[in-house]
């Protein structure tokens, strides 16, 4: 292939990727109020359409090299740590680098992020704060540019972070509504619990390192540390395991938190009080497959931890089939989709547990297609019926027949009904499960079938939204029939274009049973350590053939049955659902996981932010009653009453600080004669001071 | 500039060290001896009489605390500065002959500086002595 | 007679001083025209002359010959290293930002601005020459510039009470201090015949082997760390400081946090670094055998900072709270003097630096706020987020950084310093400020709230002209540029030791 732009012209235009969106936010940011909604809208849907133009270009610069080992480019910006000692140095350079997987996410990214900016106008339409959501939604798409393209891990720490961030503004965006404003508050405090495991993770793989090398480690590139990671090996294990597998773990806590896997995930279905395109972009398409992105990042660092991959590999697994099962139950149209997401994260992370990353990054691909269309799908029905109950929808089709047209697209294709994207993905991941060497025997097949039933259960619940939302009558009730429209043009589109990606979407990786390539899998090659399960398996077609077979007919079960109960038979899911009440109630309740964690963490956090609260407020009362409070201390310490010593440690070190505050209030006087006798005396201390020692 | 003397050649100090505080000792406690007689055995009445003022003998008219005017100070300040500056320029004056030119501008453009400086001073009021100085 | 040669040296090193020679044809200007036209209104002259003569200021630098450590000067008064060399630019932007300061927030009235532009010129000059000098006596007279004049600045407002109580206090105090250190000096030179800072080091490091010569070095050292520690206000010589603060016109409230403190900093390393402490292998230094200035410097700095943010804590007057902050700060500015390295030296100047722009902004936003109709209480700052957000925008941010929160300026600033102490094994020192860090969090955090989380108690339309906003920005850029891409200014300044 030739090549159409230069290398050298690309790599100094990297910056522009990231950089747009930022500009854009900046200007909406700053200016938003003062602009016209026409031009906020502009700037924040064509910042992104430029990012997505050079990402276009960036890819066919890369496909222009012709050696795939050589397919990357380094923008340095500029030197951004340089820390110089006797023995060494180590230096960071904010700088980006653009591979075969960076440039995959980054077209991801930038393009559904694109028809998701444009789907907002007509969303948004009639929202007073519009210049506030594009530059949130600019920022995003910044930092999760920021994240995709760093090259070193710290610079993507700093877009990890910044993803986060915007996450909680976005969820919070409606922040007048407090619940809005709580969910928000927890997408961050759990995210904050997975940031810290990366942190944590990021310190000790850089001090192993820095030990191993003697000193002599001088940054954090992916570049360098691909090279130096074997150091790991050489480093002595704490508590009986070795380090890479600790900092595999550690990594994959950020990953858990990002990615709303077990047991982080809560904060995902909350993060639903967003916007609904924010949904689709954040909590679907993009943020949450950064722990995807990270570990495959990583890659060099999981294959040299056999135990932290099958961690990875079970977690994923067990979080697939786990939120599968809440699924079913959940009747607020978005949170069906909130669990979904859940379920096909867990689905990505048991690909890259079992080393098959390329795949992963598949179906993160094919995923980011299908769940967008489902979310703005269910934003245009939501647009629509001014709800999010299933209850209260039904007979949809003939209302909005464009929005059902792509939205069964989506559905066949998160289904794993073939030939749509979903379908090709998930089978690979499942075959590549099968296929797989866990350390613990038949831990693949026993993953396989898990898998396998959740393909099932993923089938059975999206027929059941669909039914629910499109078939049968409208249940919500004549006045808002009234009002049903099909959404303006500027949301079908977006789903239209998404639509045709999540049915032709599976030919970039085509399986072998096709003989055909598998494009995504050879273009990200060069990146990865190891090749995923269809690269170096002696391939048994009749195998594959009849696993696929399997898969395909357990999707078709699982539609059947929901066709079965909630088409054919409605009166069904009643009977069932008292059959096994308590399973039912268990299942519609999310397993009690908020309330557990509720009751573990966040109550006692409560009680700790009240005190600190009243830290601000006691400023008289406390002064006046300290010795009462002595008097209390003394009763807690024999008593322990419950909770008082944490409530007694935080406002007493709070009236300690006062008091002394108070105290050397008074010391200044004012008066400069006692100014003078103070200078007399810190001579004569420091004096007594320097003979005494 | 350069070292004066060359080595240590202070003499040692701690011999004078010990006599040196006996004798603080002794004086501090003369001293304090003295006023705690002197407060003690004192006969303490005081009358309008006795707190006034001695001025040997002629009974006091007026507050002894005169308020000088502000322009004195001025003027003593100035006169104080200008004053100081005369020693810069015997300096010079002393070794015009190895200065040359060069030391003849330097010494002019301090000159100059001084000039303005009263210039400064004398537009500034600085000099009227009266009531009618400037008020801005 | 004097030689010949030694007028000529004289003459030649005239050039090195170039700066502090246009600075004084600069105030000589200013004067003449302040007499000449003396019901001049336009105080935009005088602040154009001065910001000209200011950045003129820099202009010879440019000229003259590559810093050397050991390039004296007008017979060894002087001394051209990179200390020097890059303190001279950082004192005119002190000057430029505390002129133009003055010139948006209106404090100084029309008839004592020229004058407060000649002042500030001419502390500019003390402490361009303060910085070079390696002569006691040079050293003493260039102090006594810098201090004399400002306490001059202090009062200038003269018709208001507060103003002159304030430089009353000052002169005092600040007679007093440097009167102690003069003493000092007379002590050290009497010990070892010579003002000269280079010959003295020599005569110390053998003087500190004998008990009687080692007890004058140490009388020597603890009258000048008076001198000092007033002028960087730090424990136990800081009464002044809430008093002074508060008392002086804002904008030179902001000049004396930054300027004369910096130049006190700058003296520190100057004086204790060749006199009391040995170079060791060219990074890491020694106090003087039996001289142990260190620890006693670590005390004093864990008592500053502690003392400084806890007495914040209580103050309602923003003056005042950012003069118990320029206490603190000065807390933390030690502990790079106390880690005798060139990490640690290399950390107070870049701290200093960063220190300069979000300071002066945190009392630029209090100037501007209170000349436009609010006060220097924070009660007037609650609810002003509403009413004027982009101020208060850039308060918060100066705030954070003052913190030291990422990604400001201040954080870097701070890493820095405690790099400097950790990496020395003073752990209890770097936990201290680390606490000190959160207790100041609760009184900076206080304003933030006040601004954004409290209703307004009062409904003053707050007005901030288009100048102070620019100014603002100036001070705002570097603010938020130092904590992302702050690695010129580390590379500059570790050129500098």
């Amino acid at each position: 292939m030739t090549n159409l732009i230069d290398p050298l012209h690309m790599k100094n235009m990297l910056w522009l990727i990231p950089c747009l969106p930022l500009a854009g936010a900046v200007i909406n940011g700053l200016l938003g109020k003062r602009l016209p909604v026409r031009l906020v809208h502009f700037v924040g849907c064509a910042s992104v359409f430029l990012a997505f133009l050079i990402s276009v270009a960036g890819f066919f610069t890369l496909l222009g090299i012709e050696e795939p080992h050589q397919r990357f480019l380094i923008q340095p910006l500029y030197q951004w740590i340089l820390t110089v000692w006797h023995q060494g140095s180590f230096s960071l350079q904010v700088a980006f680098r653009l591979d075969p997987l960076s440039i995959t996410l980054c077209l991801v990214v930038t393009g559904v992020g694109f028809l998701i900016h444009l789907y907002s106008v007509g969303y948004m339409a009639g929202d007073e704060s519009q210049a506030r959501y594009f530059a949130y939604l600019n920022l995003f798409t910044f930092s999760m540019l920021l994240l995709v393209l760093a090259d070193n891990l710290l610079l993507m720490f700093v877009g990890w972070e910044g993803v986060g961030l915007c996450s909680y503004l976005l969820i919070g965006f409606w922040f007048t509504d407090l619940e809005k404003a709580q969910a928000g508050m927890k997408a961050f405090i759990v995210n904050r619990v997975g940031d810290f495991g990366f942190f944590v993770g990021l310190m000790l793989l850089f001090w192993t390192l820095f030990e191993g090398s003697n000193g002599t480690i001088t940054g954090l590139g992916f570049q360098q540390l691909r090279e130096s990671i074997p150091l790991l090996n050489s480093a002595s294990p704490i508590l009986g395991v070795g380090l890479a597998t600790w900092i595999g773990l550690l990594f994959f806590v950020g990953a858990t938190g990002k990615s709303a896997q077990i047991p982080l995930y809560i904060w995902l279905p909350d993060a639903m009080a967003g916007p609904t395109p924010v949904s689709a972009f954040i909590h679907a398409a993009t943020m949450v497959t950064a722990g995807v992105y990270m570990i495959v990042r990583l890659n060099f660092l999981y294959v040299i931890a056999p135990a932290a991959m099958a961690v990875v590999a079970v977690v994923g697994g067990v979080t697939a089939f786990y939120a599968a099962t809440i699924a079913l139950t959940q009747n607020d149209i978005k949170r069906v989709l909130a669990y979904s997401t859940i379920s096909q994260l867990g689905y990505m992370f048991l690909a890259v547990g079992v080393a098959a990353f390329s795949t992963g990054i598949f179906h993160l691909v094919t995923h980011a297609f299908f769940k967008a269309l489902l979310f703005l799908g269910a934003g245009s029905v939501i647009h629509a019926v001014h709800s999010n109950d299933m209850l209260e929808m039904g007979g949809l089709k003939k209302y909005m027949p464009h929005t059902y047209l792509t939205f069964m697209a989506a559905y066949l294709a998160i289904s794993g009904i073939p030939p749509f994207s979903g379908f090709v993905s998930k089978d690979e991941i499942l075959w590549a499960t099968f296929n797989s060497h866990l350390p613990v025997a038949g831990l693949g097949k026993a993953l396989w079938a898990l898998g396998l039933l959740t393909a099932g259960l993923t089938a059975f619940y999206m027929t059941r939204l669909v039914a629910l939302t499109f078939m049968g009558g409208f249940r919500g009730g004549l006045e808002k029939e009234k009002h049903l429209h099909e959404s303006p043009s500027v949301m079908t589109f977006p789903l239209m274009a998404l639509a045709v990606l999540s049915v032709v979407g599976g030919v970039i990786g085509l399986p072998a049973v096709t003989h055909l390539p598998n494009l995504l899998h050879d273009f990200l090659g060069p990146v990865l350590s190891s090749h995923g399960a269809s690269g170096h398996q002696a391939h048994a077609y009749w195998l594959e053939l009849l696993l696929m077979l399997i898969s395909i007919g357990v999707a078709t079960t699982g539609i059947y049955l929901g066709w079965l109960f909630y088409v054919k038979r409605p009166e069904l899911p009643g009977k069932v659902a008292a059959r096994f009440a308590k399973m039912y109630q268990v299942l519609e309740q999310k397993y009690y996981v908020d309330e557990i964690y509720q009751a573990l963490f966040v109550r006692p956090l409560l009680k700790l932010v009240a005190l600190s609260g009243r830290f601000d407020l006691n400023t008289i009362d406390g002064a006046v009653n300290l010795s009462s409070r002595v008097t209390a201390k003394f009763s807690f310490l024999i008593g322990w009453e419950d909770l008082k010593i944490v409530d007694g440690a935080v406002n007493g070190l709070a009236e300690i600080f006062k008091r002394w505050g108070a105290a050397l209030r008074h010391l200044q006087t004012g008066k400069i004669q006692h100014y003078l006798y103070s200078v007399v005396l810190g001579i004569f201390g420091l004096c007594v001071f320097m003979f005494l020692f | 500039m350069q070292p004066i003397l060359d080595g240590l050649t202070l003499s040692p100090w701690e011999p004078g060290l010990f006599s040196l505080a006996i004798y603080g000792l002794m004086v501090l406690g003369l001293v304090s001896l003295l006023l705690f007689f002197a407060s003690w055995l004192g006969e303490k009445k005081s009358n309008p009489e006795k707190l006034r003022p001695y001025e040997s003998g002629i009974i006091p008219t007026g507050s002894a605390r005169l308020r000088y005017p502000v322009p004195f100070f001025l003027v003593a300040i100035f006169f104080l500065i200008f004053d100081v500056e005369a020693a810069y320029i015997f300096s010079w004056a002393i070794s015009y002959d190895s200065l040359g030119w060069a030391g003849w501008l330097q010494i002019s453009f301090f000159i100059f500086v001084l000039l303005l400086g009263l210039l400064y001073i004398w537009k500034k009021g600085g000099l009227e002595w009266g009531p009618t100085s400037k008020q801005d | 007679m004097i030689p010949e040669n030694f007028i000529q040296s004289n003459l030649q090193g005239i050039s090195f001083i170039g700066p502090e020679l246009i600075l004084t044809l600069a105030i000589l200007l200013i004067l003449l025209v302040g007499v000449l036209l003396p019901y001049w209104r336009h105080r935009i002259l005088f602040t154009i002359l001065a910001v000209a003569g200011l950045a003129g200021s820099v202009l010879p630098l440019w000229k003259l010959p590559q810093p050397a450590p050991d390039l004296t000067y007008l017979s060894n008064l002087f001394v051209w290293d990179w200390l020097t060399f890059l303190s001279k630019p950082f004192f005119a932007v002190v000057g430029v930002l505390t002129i133009l300061l003055t010139q948006v927030t209106g404090e100084i009235d029309n008839s004592e601005y020229s004058e407060c532009t000649i002042l500030v010129l001419a502390v500019t000059m003390g402490m361009m020459l303060l910085v070079a000098s390696t002569d006691l006596l040079m050293i003493y007279l260039a102090f006594e510039t810098m201090g004399i004049l400002s306490y001059l600045l202090v009062g200038i407002r003269a018709r208001d009470e507060r103003s002159g109580e304030a430089a009353l206090k000052y002169v005092l105090y600040g007679a007093f201090t440097s009167g102690t250190m003069l003493f000092g000096f007379s002590l050290l030179f009497g010990l070892a015949g010579s003002t000269d800072l280079l010959a003295i080091s020599q005569k110390v490091a053998f003087a500190s082997q004998h008990p009687q010569d080692r007890l004058l070095l140490i009388v020597a050292i603890l009258f000048f760390l008076a001198g000092l520690l007033f002028k960087t206000a730090s424990f136990p010589f800081h009464f002044w400081c809430p008093d002074v603060y508060e008392g002086a016109p804002t904008p030179i409230t902001a000049f004396l946090s930054v300027g004369p403190k910096a130049a006190g900093f700058v003296l520190f390393i100057r004086l204790f670094y060749p006199l009391f402490a040995t170079g060791h292998d060219a990074t890491i230094y020694e106090a003087v055998s039996g001289l142990d200035w260190p620890s006693i410097l670590a005390l004093v700095s864990a008592i500053t900072m502690t003392l400084g943010n806890l007495a914040a804590i209580h103050q309602n007057n923003l003056k005042r709270l950012l003069a118990y902050s320029s206490i603190a700060h000065a807390g933390y500015l030690l502990m790079g003097i106390v880690s005798l390295s060139d990490l640690g030296l290399r950390s107070v100047v870049f701290y200093l630096v960063v220190y300069l722009f979000m300071n002066v902004g945190a009392f630029a936003v209090v100037a501007m706020v209170a000349s436009a109709g609010g006060s220097e209480e924070i009660d007037s700052y609650r609810g002003l987020g509403a009413r004027a957000p982009y101020v208060c925008v850039a308060m918060a941010i100066f705030l954070f950084s003052l913190i030291g929160l990422p990604p400001f300026a201040g954080f870097v600033g701070k890493v820095y310093l405690f790099a400097a102490v950790i990496y020395k094994k003073i752990y209890w020192l770097a936990v201290v400020a680390a606490l000190n860090t959160v207790i100041s969090l609760y009184y900076y955090l206080r304003i933030v709230k006040a601004m954004f989380l409290e209703k307004p108690t009062e409904t003053i339309q707050i007005q901030v002209p288009l100048s102070s906003r620019v100014l603002l920005l100036a001070l705002l850029v570097p603010t938020l540029g130092l904590g992302i891409y702050w690695q010129p200014l580390a590379r500059v300044v570790s050129g500098m030791f």
